[in-house]
């Protein structure tokens, strides 16, 4: 009987799942999904986003119970009622964004909820740095187990997580898109470090939507669409077009930038000079920037999240005071740091977080949609307004921006991030904007909404509108732009033309370094 | 297995909202306070029936019961609507009970002040006025200490009411003020002058039904409150600020502004309760009885069970004001003092249980895990 | 005159006798909020322990050391019921937790529960039979200077020391104290590596409200030995400001409490010595003080580092769609 279940375990996969489904109000996330991790391996979960990716590593993990269907691991038939079971079974999960308390030391990050070695009632935590030297030893990641989490840099960061899951002694790691906060330096690291980890033993599921990482970093690779898993193959054998179109199921389509941008003599709308600015910190994050955008031009602004993108945008929405430096908006001087005045100048901005900071979640669409104009006539009739006119222009702005809603009445939470983000530009560009800035505008979104929002992005900059686009994807800010800013560590290292851009020459300055390419 | 499961309970947001449940559910949550109240009553062999009965009596079915249930709601009424309007814009002002009593120190001051030769309206429209501002004050303090140095302001308004009770405890029983009635029987009992005829809220009879100044008042006001939030830019400032504050400061409103100018609205609506209550009722400052009345405190539980929304504040107040009526006149062995608190607390908290299923659904996970086993 | 009569010495000694009970109020709101939820109830649960302890101690006979504990007992369960109500409204059904603890104090504070039991079981005629007396430690209490503050204190008062002790170590040396902290600053992280969110804070809440009640019993059993209704007179309101003043470490809400012990206590101290300032002054100090104290720490840059869990007040549900 041992001997059998021995003999079965040495050839039976780590992990694999036999029917997955689960069900939310509204949706099926995942729709009888299967897959098998070979021991050793590093296996892809390909998808696009709203795939169902994410529920099938929460149901992975134990997060979730799923509707159907059982997981095995070793052969072995499990079922995972809470995370911790997941993680007795060797299941350890690598985080997107990464679950790690920053006023905590990394030792006690990795210790957290972990169960007791040689311990008494009282923590002893010079054990456990030892233990997590050695672990960094063995798969070479470095880290101090004094240090706190604050202190360190995003690859560390992710270093603290890995060394988390391998403390708790996973057999399995499932890494979701952990290459999206990394400069292309730090993912090479990862990738090496991904090779060690299966060289010794361990098996890697690796999630991500690009094509590219995926082909050079995984052995085979499961596609996942619509909530089914519709292909598993080798990475050997494939191709970027063959994935993709397994991926998207039909001929993938893109936006892509055609006429030549801003007209030769067209007029100059935003004048960015010498301008710094601190982080929230009070450390400087943004160090003597200085670009232009013309009217009619796409902008976009690249780099890795965290290099001085965030703290540029709140100062041009005049939400950040600036240390130095002066703008101007077609012409004119923005003198004040308040949020007015650039609204009042022609500065639209589509905030990163939509419904955070972009819209009143519990407010309706039409009164979202004037959140911007209330003060004055005709929206107001002071100190009242007219609703007459809201509702009506709400009716107007839904139906020329494609807003799908059941009324203009419905609260904004209520809304798909398609919705979102039209009823947001909606709004921006009813402002007869100079300039529009839009942060990370198509980041969660579905492949159709993505299509739908570069398009309005195309459409802005064809009226006449100076367009910055802030984004980490490539391929949308090489679909986009006319030129591209590229900054790191609150500078700019390179403005490329869009015609000679390519991914290579921009991820080399993303992460810091001079190009051959660089235009003044 | 873990507890969570054993319990088999989740919650699960609403996509819709049906609208039979906007009714069912605080009825619903009305009627199992009454039932908890019910347990304890009977544990503390009390009879709940005829309790419940009494109250159901006194404060709303005997004859001229619903005159002196007006005079109880006309404080809870404005208290309430300091709440409501204050929580609305995430302003949590616990100080309703304070910047009542410095409405009633103002108000009776100025009615003091002005004698008995002032004519009418104007020694109550100066009693309105003074009660006001006196209320608006004593709310501007944790207004502005919020606004400037993010001081949590529940903590610091609910110190002023302390601060407000014993400083109105002095003007009356530790000092020669201009309050108190320092000849007569005021020469022994420490107590407070009466404020000049003149000066006293009049009170409008409809056949046996008496309505007081105050009443309407507060409910002209709730009316003003609520075309002020729905139709107005402040109003829609309010809304944005209140729900979603890093929005407001992106469209370029200043939350700090309309958290303070709400907050002296708030205290200024307590202040009004204030002054009705030494114009309308009391005609006298009385800091012991205002301290015991707590309805400030109530003017929470009023608020909360109204949702916040102005006009529902004003029947929620009438409902509340019945049973502490019935309270008052009930008082005595067998209708213990609290008891009128604890079934407030207790019709509080299952609105508050009772809220949750209008926002979610609550979802039987034993159910579905024991589909997937047998499956 | 010995140096015990000094007034610097009574008052510090009278400051630890007035402040014990802020310092049991303040600890356990302290667990509470470390796990991530406020429980403005405290004033309220503080009343409701004070009442059962009363109510043990002046109806029940036996010998004191019998009856005390007991009073305790009754004190704890009576307080821990009533976090538990904001416990499930607030953690399983997840309504707003300053409004679910503002509910309980009204519930059960001074116009509430807590005076009507009062009223119902007849107390407040007698001064309880059974109160914690000062113990004269070891027969220590005539050394000077520290004979009066440390030796002529209440059990009580020594409890409170032992507590502040093991909460420190608990907190910051234990593992159980390491994940309540992780709950309390990212539930999330703490939920991903296997914590019970919902146990610890359960937990953490109710054991917080059982400080309150032995903090109530502390009035009912030795400060205001014969009942009167809301008989703690805010000062659960006043523990609330000292987890904040404290930055959320026993040892310096300990610190804090005996602060404001020594305000409450000026007013009988220096009327006893004939020192004449108004007493509405001296009554208003310790709300004064506590206002002064809050704008301080609240526009510190350091109250925003160190400061409160981050995950305070909010309601933690897994992302689900």
């Amino acid at each position: 009987m041992t001997t059998d279940v021995d003999s079965k375990a040495a050839i039976a996969p780590a992990v694999a799942a036999f029917g997955i489904s689960k069900r939310f109000p509204g949706v099926i996330a995942n729709d009888d999904v299967n897959f098998d991790v070979r021991v050793g391996e590093v296996h892809a979960l390909l998808g696009e986003n709203g795939a169902g990716k994410t529920t099938l590593s929460n149901v992975l993990t134990g997060l979730y119970r799923p509707d159907a269907g059982h997981l095995e691991m070793a052969g072995q038939r499990v079922s995972f009622d809470s995370p911790r079971a997941a993680i007795d079974a060797g299941i350890g999960m690598v985080h997107q964004h990464f679950r790690l308390i920053p006023t905590f030391t990394v030792a006690e990050n990795i210790a957290l909820g972990a169960p007791m070695v040689g311990e008494g009632r009282l923590m002893r935590m010079s054990n456990i740095e030892e233990r997590i030297a050695e672990l960094g030893e063995q798969f070479e990641l470095r880290v101090d187990p004094t240090a706190r989490i604050w202190q360190l840099s995003v690859g560390e960061q992710q270093r603290v997580e890995i060394l988390k899951v391998l403390y708790r002694n996973a057999t399995t790691l499932i890494m979701d898109e952990p290459t999206a906060v990394l400069t292309p330096l730090e993912a090479d690291a990862l990738t090496a470090t991904m090779r060690s980890l299966t060289r010794q033993g361990r098996s890697v599921i690796f999630i991500s939507h690009k094509l590219g990482e995926v082909l050079s970093v995984a052995d085979r690779i499961t596609v996942l669409r619509q909530g089914r898993s519709v292909a598993t193959m080798d990475a050997a054998g494939s191709t970027r077009e063959s994935l993709a179109n397994v991926m998207v199921g039909r001929e993938v389509e893109r936006v892509q930038r055609r006429g030549t941008g801003a007209l030769p003599g067209a007029p100059v709308v935003l004048d960015v000079h010498d301008l710094s600015s601190d982080g929230d910190r009070g450390l400087a994050a943004l160090r003597s920037v200085s670009f232009s955008v013309r009217g009619g031009e796409v902008v976009a602004v690249a780099g890795v999240a965290g290099n001085g993108q965030r703290e540029l945008v709140e100062v041009l929405a005049g939400l950040r005071p600036r240390t130095s430096g002066q703008i101007d908006v077609d012409g004119e001087v923005m003198d004040r740091a308040d949020a007015r005045h650039p609204i009042r100048m022609g500065v639209a901005y589509v905030p990163q977080d939509r419904l955070g900071t972009g819209l009143a979640p519990d407010l309706s669409i039409a009164e979202n949609l004037v959140l911007k104009r209330y003060r004055r006539p005709p929206v107001a009739r002071p100190p009242f307004l007219r609703s007459s006119v809201i509702n009506a222009e709400a009716d107007e702005l839904m139906e020329r921006f494609d807003v799908r809603a059941p009324s203009s009445q419905t609260p904004t939470r209520r809304l798909s991030g398609g919705n979102v983000q039209k009823v947001l530009l909606a709004r921006e560009m009813s402002g007869n904007p100079k300039v529009l800035v839009v942060s990370t505008p198509t980041q969660g979104l579905d492949i159709g909404a993505v299509a739908t929002v570069h398009q309005l992005l195309l459409d802005a900059a064809a009226s006449g509108v100076g367009v910055l686009l802030v984004s980490e994807d490539l391929d949308e800010v090489l679909a986009l732009a006319d030129r591209i800013i590229v900054m790191y560590e609150g500078g700019i290292t390179g403005v490329v033309d869009a015609q000679d851009a390519t991914v290579a020459s921009i991820g080399m300055l993303m992460g810091g370094g001079q190009s051959s390419e660089e235009v003044a | 297995m873990s507890i969570a499961s054993r319990v088999g309970l989740r919650l699960e947001p609403r996509v819709e909202n049906p609208r039979w449940m906007n009714w069912v559910v605080p009825i619903g949550s009305f009627l199992t306070a009454l039932l908890v109240g019910a347990v304890l009553l009977l544990i503390t062999s009390q009879n709940p029936i005829s309790v419940y009965q009494r109250i159901l009596e006194r404060g709303f079915l005997d004859s001229g019961s619903l005159s002196g249930t007006f005079i109880s709601a006309t404080p809870l009424l404005f208290t309430g609507l300091c709440a409501a309007v204050a929580f609305r814009v995430g302003f949590f002002n616990i100080g309703g009970e304070g910047q009542f009593y410095v409405g009633a120190v103002f108000a009776s001051g100025i009615a003091l002040a002005l004698g008995a030769d002032a004519q009418s309206w104007i020694a109550v429209g100066a009693m309105v006025l003074a009660g006001a501002v006196g209320g608006a004050f004593w709310a501007f303090i944790p207004g502005i200490l919020r606004a400037r140095f993010r001081t949590n302001e529940i903590i610091t308004s609910l110190m002023l009411n302390y601060v407000a009770g014993i400083g109105a405890t002095y003007l009356i029983f530790e000092s020669d003020s201009f309050w108190r009635e320092l000849g007569g029987t005021g020469a022994v009992f420490p107590k407070g002058k009466i404020i000049p005829l003149t000066a006293q809220w009049p009170s409008f009879n409809l056949g046996s039904l008496v309505v007081p100044f105050g009443l309407v008042l507060g409910a002209l006001i709730a009316v003003w409150l609520h075309v002020l939030q729905k139709r107005t830019r402040f109003g829609y400032e309010m809304r944005v600020v209140g729900g979603a504050p890093s929005t407001a400061r992106y469209a370029g409103m200043r939350p700090s502004r309309v958290i303070v100018s709400v907050a002296m609205i708030s205290g200024a609506l307590a202040g009004l309760g204030g002054a009705a209550d030494v114009g309308n009722f009391r005609h006298v400052l009385d800091p012991k009885g205002l301290q015991q009345s707590g309805f400030g405190y109530a003017g929470i539980v009023v608020a909360a069970l109204a949702r916040l929304n102005p006009l529902a504040v004003v029947f929620v107040a009438i409902i509340l004001g019945g049973i502490t009526n019935a309270g008052y006149a009930l008082q005595g062995p067998d209708f213990p003092a609290g008891l009128v608190g604890t079934l407030q607390g207790l019709i509080l908290f299952c609105t508050l249980g009772g809220e949750v299923l209008v926002r979610y659904r609550i979802i039987n996970t034993r159910r579905q895990v024991r589909a997937v086993a047998a499956s | 005159m010995s140096v015990n009569d000094n007034l610097f010495v009574i008052i510090l000694a009278s400051a630890i006798f007035y402040g014990t009970p802020l310092v049991f109020a303040s600890l356990g709101e302290l667990l509470a909020e470390r796990s991530g939820v406020i429980n403005l109830g405290v004033e309220g649960m503080m009343l409701l322990g004070a009442v059962c302890a009363a109510l043990v101690a002046s109806n029940i006979d036996g010998p004191a050391a019998l009856i005390l504990p007991l009073a305790l007992v009754a004190a704890m369960a009576a307080a821990g019921l009533g976090a538990a109500i904001h416990a499930f409204l607030v953690i399983t059904l997840r309504v707003n937790q300053i409004i679910s603890g503002l509910a309980l104090t009204i519930f059960a504070g001074a116009a509430g529960l807590s005076s009507y039991l009062a009223n119902v079981w007849g107390l407040g005629k007698n001064p309880a039979i059974n109160q914690f007396g000062r113990m004269n430690l070891f027969g220590l209490k005539g050394v000077p200077v520290l004979g009066p503050i440390v030796f002529d204190q209440t059990m009580l008062t020594y409890l409170s020391w032992l507590m502040v002790v093991l909460a420190s170590v608990y907190l910051f040396r234990t593992r159980m104290g390491m994940h309540l902290r992780a709950v309390g600053e990212s539930p999330q992280t703490a939920d991903s590596v296997g914590i019970s969110v919902v146990r610890y804070r359960y937990g953490h809440v109710i054991v917080g409200g059982m400080f309150a009640g032995i903090a109530g019993a502390c009035f009912s059993l030795t400060i205001v030995p014969t009942w009167a209704n809301g008989l703690t007179s805010g000062q659960g309101w006043i523990a609330l400001a000292l987890v904040i003043f404290g930055f959320w470490r026993p040892d310096l809400t300990l610190v804090g409490a005996y602060l404001f012990g020594a305000l409450s206590s000026l007013r009988f101290t220096l009327q006893a010595r004939g020192i004449d300032i108004p007493s509405a002054l001296l009554n208003a100090l310790p709300y004064l003080a506590t206002i002064i104290v809050l704008v301080l720490v609240s526009n510190s840059r350091i109250s925003r580092k160190l400061g409160s869990p981050a995950a305070l007040g909010r309601a933690y549900e897994r992302e689900e769609r």
